[in-house]
């Protein structure tokens, strides 16, 4: 309250203030009609002028105490400016002078506020050009790490090919020789044995070779796309999922994979912290934004730093977008992301 | 028993070939495409078409969407379809599109050549095959629901074998084969099998292969 009651109390101050100098300049003119009638001098105009600039002081004061300290040096000096301009126009027409010899002050004291005003805030205002130069060079950014991204995961598509028509095909292709060798040595054990190991270490690579592609890119996602690839996801995950998957025209791969990874790792989080959850996956396309939501009916408490969501996070900002989650103690987890398809 | 090979990759469709004729089976035509395939089937009406599940023109799912139409409009067609990955998604879609056999292997199977001549042999008789990787899959998936681990986990890693094998379409002869065991031990381990899962006991390997398939799948698909 005493915040309240201090400007109130200077506010009345103020104004017995104004009713003093008022009276003062009053009575001071009754003096000077009273004692030399109107057409002499009117010598009372200096006493108004000696009132006027206290009353100016002391609203300079009032000024400085409620203006916050950042900007209050600028302000006593822009009234005080104020002022003093009053002051000395006032003073060329009493003194009755020809020429306006109070030009040069009242110019000088413009150009002094004005540099003070210039240095008190050129923070808040930076060049225009070098602000349309940030702009720019940021939409450009934005750009071209969309489109790294995009290219990014065209590429790690193309490389799941390149292993699936390459490497993986040719180790098939040996491992299928090594199976007809293997046939034909059944009257040389010893020899079968070493075929049938090297036909297993084939086989071995052709598994590790299947899992560095899958974590790569999915094959049913680039296949048969992002609806088909999270039903896909439902049939696999151990709980109850329930899937609305209408993602609309294809999406950019970039971001038809971080949406694919969105419910993938949601609907692993589902297993490993509600198990026994049931779950829901929406996809929908609203305009350019492809909203995905995860849903489940478990125990909530999800924490949003760890780092499976933490890694989703990350890979949804990348893009521009959105992830929310949301998972109060008792009432389940909602994990929410919102990508833009535009470019 | 005549066969059309599906197979964009020359290496392997000359491999496969060369093993099928090695091992007597008339492959009477090959195809590198989808569009081929489809040809091909039409014209010479086999008895099991062998096809990879990648092919052109689009290089995604052609050979399994070639392989399913080709079914509907000859519902007897076998079919075995090889890919690089399991995708439990195609399994019921290929379990849908037929009444004769059908087969999903992963395609480095191939190379256990007895045990690959025998799932051709079964899927073109009508038996089903479903690669043990879908079966893990599953399993996987089966053992993470409530309840759904206390009855897997009732199962002694022997009998967990003899789940995937029989998922695998094969006979009780073919087991006993694979585990090294007398056929009157698969026998005892089956029906133990059953009676712990609690699924009607039958011998007939196709459907063994649906049981094992709907009670894996019965929670899973919620």
């Amino acid at each position: 309250m005493a915040a309240d009651d201090h400007p109130k109390a200077a506010d009345r101050g103020l104004t017995l203030h104004v009713g003093l100098a008022a009276l003062l300049g009053c009575v001071t003119t009754l003096i000077w009609g009273a004692s030399s009638g109107t057409s002499n001098y009117y010598w009372p105009v200096w006493v108004w002028l000696g009132l006027g600039v206290i009353l100016g002081l002391h609203v300079a004061v009032l000024i400085a105490r409620r203006t916050p300290s950042n900007r209050r040096a600028i302000a006593v000096h822009a009234w005080l400016t104020g002022l003093l301009d009053l002051a000395l126009v006032v003073v060329w027409l009493a003194a009755g002078d020809g020429t306006f010899w109070a030009g040069w002050p009242l110019l000088f004291l413009q150009a002094l506020l004005a540099v003070h005003a210039l240095i008190a805030f050129r923070h808040m205002l930076p060049p225009l050009g070098r602000q349309r130069e940030l702009e720019q060079r940021v939409d450009e950014l934005s750009r071209t790490r969309r489109g790294a991204l995009d290219a990014q995961a065209t590429q790690l598509r193309r490389i799941e090919r390149d292993l699936h028509d390459g490497a993986q095909a040719r180790l098939v292709a040996l491992s299928l020789q090594l199976g007809r060798a293997e046939e034909r040595l059944r009257d040389d054990p010893e020899t079968a044995v070493l075929v049938r190991q090297a036909r297993e270490e084939a086989t071995a690579a052709i598994g590790e070779l299947r899992s560095l592609a899958r974590g790569i890119a999915p094959p049913i996602l680039s296949d048969r796309g992002l609806a088909a690839a999270v039903e896909a996801l439902a049939i696999r995950a151990p709980g109850e999922v329930t899937v609305s998957a209408d993602p609309g025209p294809r999406a950019p791969v970039a971001i038809e994979t971080a949406a694919y990874f969105v419910v993938a790792e949601s609907l692993t989080n589902v297993a490993k912290h509600a198990p026994g959850a049931s779950a829901t996956v929406s996809i929908r396309r609203t305009n350019d934004d492809l909203i995905i939501e995860v849903t489940d009916d478990g125990p909530g408490g999800a924490r949003s730093d760890g780092s499976g969501l933490t890694g989703l996070r990350r890979r949804v900002a990348a893009l521009d977008g959105e992830l929310k989650v949301t998972s109060p103690p008792g009432s389940g987890t909602t994990i929410h992301a919102e990508l833009s398809c535009g470019s | 028993m005549r066969v059309v090979i599906g197979e964009d990759n020359a290496l392997l469709r000359e491999g496969l070939v060369a093993l099928l004729r090695e091992h007597d089976i008339d492959v009477v035509a090959q195809a590198q495409d989808a569009p081929g395939l489809l040809r091909t089937l039409n014209a010479h009406k086999p008895d099991l078409a062998i096809v990879d599940v990648r092919m052109p023109p689009d290089f995604t799912d052609d050979g399994l969407r070639a392989a399913i139409q080709a079914r509907r409009q000859r519902p007897e067609l076998a079919v075995v379809v090889l890919s690089q990955y399991v995708e439990p998604a195609y399994t019921a879609e290929l379990l849908a599109s037929g009444e004769a056999g059908v087969g999903y292997l992963l395609k480095e199977r191939v190379s256990e050549v007895r045990e690959f001549l025998e799932t051709i042999a079964r899927v073109a008789a009508g038996g089903t095959a479903l690669d043990r990787e879908v079966i893990t899959e599953l399993v996987r998936a089966h053992s993470a629901t409530p309840g759904g681990e206390d009855a897997l986990a009732a199962l002694t890693p022997r009998e967990h074998e003899m789940l995937a094998l029989m998922a695998e379409g094969r006979s009780n002869a073919a087991i006993a084969r694979t585990m090294v065991v007398t056929q009157g031990a698969v026998e005892k381990h089956v029906s133990n099998v059953f009676a712990k899962l609690d699924i009607p006991q039958t011998n007939d390997a196709h459907r063994r292969v649906l049981a094992v398939l709907t009670f894996l799948r019965a929670r899973t698909d919620g």
